[in-house]
């Protein structure tokens, strides 16, 4: 038996900056997708020219869920050594499984078994897709114990993935969404980026505390090593994007969308960004606004409802200072 | 892609980036809406008799309500709407018109109605050959008046669905009584209702049923046979049913009910698409104030000792009494303060429950002697009477009380501050709403078709306050709102108070039971003879416009000839949350303030931008957002306007993530110490993680 001395995770006394900012923050928007009747996109996806791009679009955002779920955050968690930073990036890793489930609600709804099937072993064989996995998974599984460079690596990584790689599959949803088509499977992914976008966030903050102790020459090697890595990705992810949108004619919108979340995912991470701003698509920009847009109570499920803070009522409750 | 669409997306778009409001975009989109999707598809006519003579002989139109008129009248009418130049100020508003209430080829290719059209059609359906009528109608409607959305959506067309769209229910405790009832949901389904049903009058889980002890699975197993029914029955798919349970706190099955919706609730009980609201008397309230206790107590117990239902007694009156019966089972204790603080839970995760205050209700229900309002319905605005059928085995006839259809129409305050003559207006509403009510039998829900006839029940509400504040550069929630709101809502019980009274002139005939009420008593009218005129500040003056202040001396003269001649309509006053209509008519919605100056509004099957009515870049400081308005103020305006509505206001509160359920819990009580009726939703805004990261790092 080993000899070590463990330390229990002490929330009365804040280790970490914004960890609990953090995970109030995740819980408070809690979600599974049972909550969206998907079902109520079926008429319209029987009808829809482009179900295969759509349906790889999903397939692909499931393998990159899934890879940030068993390995990225997974990874990123265990080598993180402050313990309140360490659950809170545990809590996002569940979150991560929500995600690559909730695709598998819509296969599921949408889908025929045989279909899935098919999708499943195109996601094994298509290139691009196994080139990112591979990539960003290399990276993950080098960390090492006691290395801050390799952690640091790691959560470059995962920002670039959460805040960057993923758009080139959000945009559909968003884009069909935002014009009145297959709604709820959109509903479901902007419930999935509201989650990516703390997610992106926290992981960079992370990696900014982490940068901040380096040497100026190692911080300009790592600066060097990230842009490389983004566009090694970035090359990529043009190819993918026209391997999967090649039938719809999205492509240089989809392009412009992913330049814009690359950018993001820079500033998540602390660095300038490198594209030039240009003009994405309105209805893809509306999509990912989160601050609660105003449902018809007879329809669906706002995306705005969230966990309570408890406090409880006391005398005081009954006087109003007016 | 539409580029209609993506100009008005990209309203919102420049609007979060830069701050600008670039609405001549959203010109440029309804512009080419026009272009591209509306001219392209509108069928060619050469005059308004050829356009009837083919809506009619293809059945799109009924051929009865035209063939009451002289075609001359009818080209008369139609050149008096289209002599308004009506044009739409907004995409929202062109696009929801024609998406959704404009007449349409039935292979939906063609359009067959323009807005004026629409009008016509429903003023020529309502008056029933009353060319006067009609052409006040007309009139009304252009200018300020818009009838809710069945009656708007449905009047004249030959296969339609009904034109009302509320109704409330009353079960009982009894097998019969369920199965009647769920037979009657999926019947209001079926034409588009929303249904509200009563609960409380069912035993809890855990009851005796022919005296045998654990025998009853309490209300929760009902509400999923409801909200099954509701799913099942869906308007041909196009929406699926929407329903209501109401349950009194006091029922011994409360904690489950409240739990119902949240989301992690177990399956067995989590009820997902059924909403839920809760009767509170003030009872509640003042052993939560003394941080007591409060008893749970099984209805059924409570029919057997005193032979009247839950819903039937005051809980507020009656309490101690049932604490000292010794045949009433105390069920359960529970901390009133604890079981308050998770009904905010459930509020805050789900936005259910909502919440009736029984007594604030009841005690000024002109119908008191009449009977008691037992809950609401599906936007808890409608507060009527119900009497409980009793239904029979299948050898024994039925009898049946009353339950509750309502039609509901709302006035334009902004247009209505600027129409010649607001009496008018009021009493042209009242008489639509009439003509509705008369022309409307729900056969199968026989208990629906007697109230209503004996009844003649309407709902005239309001909208566009927030707008019309805005364009008089008053502030929504400030002092003189909540003035104006007094006046205005004021003019408006009066008026239709008076023009109900005309009718029953007229007519001959008042609502049933009018003698019992405190209308022929005369003491519905003290608050108003009694009260201590004000002078009235010129900025409210001025933005109430043509609208009159009722004088004392006025509200003397109606209330002789109230007392002299009746009143045709049990109930007049409600204001609904209006959706759709509001957004056609360019309309702030109800009397709620707005939730954004440039609003995403995702209907089932669409995402529109719509910046609000009368917006510009100078005075957007004065559309405070919704979460922004100070709750207490939010309910003080609601509470003015509460005092002059005889039915219910639907109002919404809206608060931000960072509070507690013990601030929630606190604007509740502040609402029902106001005397607010009824609270709808609570919605919150979640911060966005920008925001509350910003301001630490």
């Amino acid at each position: 038996m080993s000899n070590l001395i463990y330390e229990a995770v002490n929330w009365n006394k804040p280790t970490s900056e914004l960890a609990q900012v953090f995970w109030d923050q995740q819980w408070k928007q809690i979600w599974f997708p049972e909550e969206i009747a998907v079902s109520k996109d079926v008429k319209q996806w029987q009808s829809f020219e482009h179900q295969d791009t759509y349906k790889k679009v999903f397939a692909g955002l499931t393998l990159l869920d899934t890879v940030q779920t068993n390995i990225g955050m997974n990874r990123v968690a265990a080598y993180t050594t402050d313990l309140q930073e360490k659950a809170v990036l545990t809590v996002f890793d569940a979150f991560e499984a929500i995600h690559a489930k909730s695709y598998s609600y819509i296969f599921t709804t949408l889908c025929t078994n045989e279909e899935i099937d098919e999708l499943f072993e195109w996601v094994k064989k298509n290139e691009y897709l196994q080139y990112k996995a591979n990539k960003i998974g290399d990276i993950y599984n080098s960390i090492e114990e006691g290395d801050s460079e390799s952690l640091w690596k790691a959560m470059f990584s995962s920002v670039m993935l959460e805040s960057f790689l993923f758009y080139s599959g959000f945009f559909y949803p968003l884009y069909l969404g935002g014009q009145g088509f297959l709604r709820n499977s959109a509903e479901i992914i902007s419930l999935i980026l509201r989650d990516e976008s703390i997610h992106g966030v926290a992981v960079g903050f992370f990696a900014q505390n982490l940068y901040k102790q380096f040497s100026k020459e190692k911080q300009e090697e790592l600066k060097l090593w990230g842009y490389e890595l983004l566009l090694d990705l970035y090359q990529n992810e043009m190819n993918y994007t026209d391997d999967v949108y090649a039938e719809t004619g999205l492509s240089p919108e989809v392009k412009a969308y992913v330049r814009y979340n690359a950018n993001k995912a820079l500033m998540n991470v602390g660095f300038e960004s490198m594209f030039p701003e240009e003009e994405v698509n309105p209805i893809v920009m509306n999509g990912i606004r989160n601050e609660g847009s105003t449902y018809d109570f007879f329809s669906q499920k706002g995306s705005t409802y969230a966990k309570a803070k408890v406090a409880p009522i006391t005398d005081d409750t009954f006087n109003f200072n007016r | 892609m539409k580029t209609y669409l993506k100009l008005n997306n990209d309203v919102l778009n420049s609007y979060s980036t830069t701050g600008q409001l670039e609405l001549e975009k959203d010109r440029e989109a309804t512009r080419r809406y026009f272009l591209e999707y509306v001219n392209v598809r509108l069928r060619y006519f050469i005059d308004i008799e050829e356009k009837i003579r083919y809506l009619v002989d293809e059945g799109y139109y009924e051929k009865e309500f035209i063939d009451m008129y002289d075609m001359e009248f009818i080209k008369q009418l139609y050149k008096k709407a289209y002599d308004y130049n009506f044009r739409f100020p907004s995409f929202m508003s062109a696009s929801k018109f024609y998406d959704s209430y404009a007449m349409k080829s039935r292979d939906g290719e063609e359009i067959l109605e323009k807005y004026e059209d629409r009008i016509v059609i429903i003023a020529l359906y309502l008056a029933q050959g009353d060319t006067v009528l009609a052409e006040r109608s007309v009139e009304a409607m252009m200018e300020a008046y818009q009838p809710a959305t069945p009656t708007a959506l449905n009047s004249g067309k030959k296969a339609r669905g009904e034109l009302v769209s509320c109704f409330k229910l009353s079960m009982d405790d009894s097998m019969n009584s369920i199965s009647e009832n769920i037979g009657y949901c999926l019947e209001l389904s079926r034409l588009g209702g929303g249904v509200g049903v009563n609960l409380t009058d069912l035993r809890p889980l855990g009851d005796p049923i022919k005296e045998i002890l654990n025998r009853a699975s309490g209300v929760i197993p009902v509400a999923k046979l409801l909200e099954n029914s509701f799913s099942y029955s869906n308007q041909l798919g196009q929406r699926n049913g929407s329903g209501v349970v109401y349950l009194n706190v006091f029922h011994a099955d409360i904690e489950n009910f409240i739990s119902s919706k949240k989301p992690n609730a177990d399956d067995k009980i989590r009820l997902a698409t059924l909403s839920t609201g809760i009767i509170i008397p003030s009872i509640f309230f003042e052993l939560m104030k003394r941080d007591k206790d409060i008893v749970l107590f099984s209805p059924y117990d409570i029919f057997k000792e005193y032979g009247k239902r839950m819903s039937e007694i005051s809980i507020t009156e009656m309490y101690y009494e049932l604490l000292d019966n010794p045949n009433i089972r105390k069920i359960k204790r529970l901390n009133a303060r604890k079981l308050y603080t998770e009904v905010k839970k459930a509020q805050f995760e789900s936005g259910y429950p909502f919440e009736i205050f029984d007594d604030n209700v009841n005690k000024v229900h002109p119908l008191k002697n009449i009977g008691r309002v037992k809950m609401s319905n599906l936007c808890t605005e409608i507060l009527q009477v119900q009497e409980t059928s009793i239904i029979t085995d299948q050898d024994k006839p039925n009898e049946y009380g009353l339950d509750v259809s309502c039609n509901l129409g709302s006035i334009d305050i902004h247009a209505a501050s600027k129409v010649k003559d607001f009496e008018k207006l009021v009493d042209t509403a009242m008489h639509l709403l009439t003509n509705v009510s008369q022309m409307t039998h729900i056969k199968n829900v026989p208990s629906v078709a007697k109230a209503n006839k004996l009844m003649h029940s309407v709902g005239l509400g309001c909208m566009n306050l927030h707008g019309h504040l805005v364009t008089e550069g008053i502030m929504y929630g400030s002092k003189e709102s909540v003035d104006f709101m007094d006046c205005f809502m004021e003019a408006m019980n009066y008026y239709s108070l008076k023009s109900s009274m005309e009718i029953a002139k007229e007519n001959g005939e008042s609502f049933y039971r009018f003698e019992d009420s405190d209308y022929a008593s005369g003491i519905y009218f003290d608050q108003y003879v009694n009260k201590i005129e004000e002078e009235v500040s010129p900025a409210v003056l001025k933005a109430l416009g043509n609208v009159p202040i009722i004088t004392t001396k006025m509200w003397e003269t109606l209330k002789q000839d109230v007392m002299q001649y009746g009143l045709f309509h049990s109930y007049r006053l409600a204001i609904a949350p209006t959706g759709s209509i509001s957004y056609i008519r360019s309309c702030t919605a109800s009397i709620s303030p707005s939730t954004e100056r440039v609003e995403v509004r995702d209907y089932a099957d669409s995402r529109t931008i719509y910046p609000m009515p009368h917006l510009t870049n100078e005075n957007s400081h004065l559309y405070v957002e919704a979460y922004d308005v100070n709750p207490y103020d939010l309910i003080d305006l609601y509470a003015a306007s509460q005092k002059h509505v005889d039915q219910g206001i639907s109002m919404t509160l809206y608060v931000t993530d960072n509070w507690t359920t013990e601030q929630l819990a606190k604007i509740y009580i502040y609402a029902w110490t106001k005397g607010i009726k009824s609270v709808y939703y609570v919605r919150q805004r979640l911060q966005s993680l920008e925001e509350c990261v910003a301001c630490q790092i």
